[in-house]
């Protein structure tokens, strides 16, 4: 995976997999304290201690259809490679919360990448889903509700070819506005 | 596009097209997701069929997402499904994705050379 954006749509899609119809995912970006850090929350099954502890595991998955469980080691591993962390936490009655943080000027940290990709592939897929994205840079916070965007429509349906090309170009006007209003100097971009 | 402004007269225009429209969708398209194929381009497959959905004026394909299907050495991959006839496309890249949308979609002629793995 080249970009964090590609392990957030992974991470968001074994969410769905586990029956979830509610996703938040928050990017926060703090470029003072040198912090981007991001989370999946789920209101799927949830996940048990044993597996918590399994699932770093490359060679072990719940799924009975195949064999290796790819996605939160190569996540791990992306963590690893600039000295952040990742925390997988059992959200009680169902749910679970994916935190994965970075430095953010490490040079060995992975892009944020297509982050508008991520949120229309999981919008595109899924039409019961609600999604909630938060996206916070320094002080400037974007937040998206499919929701609120389902009412602005007023009976179109969201996944119309044009309505989610409409979105990308919303989205990415508005995540990149984030970081132009903040006037910063320095610090990596994305 | 990108404003609220244009968001409304979209749905203005999507309201009147409804109308006219049998929202049955005949077409169905599944990218597969799993990590295989997100690392391979899924995400950027999804994307193109989008745009090109939306140029060619199709609002009666479904398109959805699968989990990895055990062919990782050739993803991404996308299946196009009319009626009973389904056809899987290997290794699709944008500009394959939009001819897909054009050719199979719109003229309904299957591309076979990019249904077998290459030789």
């Amino acid at each position: 995976m080249e970009e964090l954006s590609q392990h957030i749509l992974d991470i968001a899609f074994n969410s769905l997999e586990a029956g979830a119809t509610e996703l938040t995912i928050s990017v926060w970006e703090d470029i003072k304290h040198n912090l981007l850090q991001f989370e999946v929350l789920d209101n799927g099954r949830g996940i048990t201690a044993e597996d918590i502890t399994k699932i770093l595991d490359p060679f072990y998955t719940t799924k009975s259809f195949k064999r290796v469980g790819l996605g939160v080691p190569l996540l791990q591993e992306a963590v690893d490679r600039c000295g952040g962390n990742l925390k997988i936490k059992a959200l009680p009655p169902g749910g679970t919360s994916v935190t994965a943080t970075f430095p953010h000027d490490h040079l060995d940290r992975a892009p944020l990448g297509d982050i508008t990709g991520t949120l229309i592939t999981l919008i595109t897929g899924h039409r019961q889903l609600n999604l909630v994205y938060r996206h916070r840079y320094n002080r400037q916070t974007f937040i998206f509700e499919t929701r609120q965007l389902k009412t602005l429509l007023r009976g179109i349906p969201l996944h119309t070819p044009e309505v989610l090309v409409w979105l990308k170009n919303y989205l990415n006007l508005k995540i990149i506005d984030l970081r132009r209003e903040t006037n910063e100097e320095f610090g990596r971009a994305g | 596009m990108k404003s609220l402004d244009e968001l409304d007269k979209l749905r203005q225009k999507l309201q009147q097209d409804m109308q006219v429209r049998d929202n049955d969708h005949e077409v169905r398209v599944t990218v597969s997701m799993g990590t295989c194929g997100i690392a391979a381009g899924a995400r950027e497959i999804v994307q193109a069929m989008l745009e090109e959905l939306k140029e060619q004026g199709l609002n009666n394909v479904a398109l959805t997402q699968t989990s990895c299907v055990g062919l990782c050495q050739h993803e991404p991959l996308l299946e196009v499904a009319r009626g009973g006839e389904k056809t899987t496309y290997i290794n699709v890249d944008r500009e394959k994705a939009r001819e897909i949308v054009r050719k199979h979609l719109v003229q309904g002629q299957v591309i076979k050379d990019w249904t077998n793995p290459e030789k």
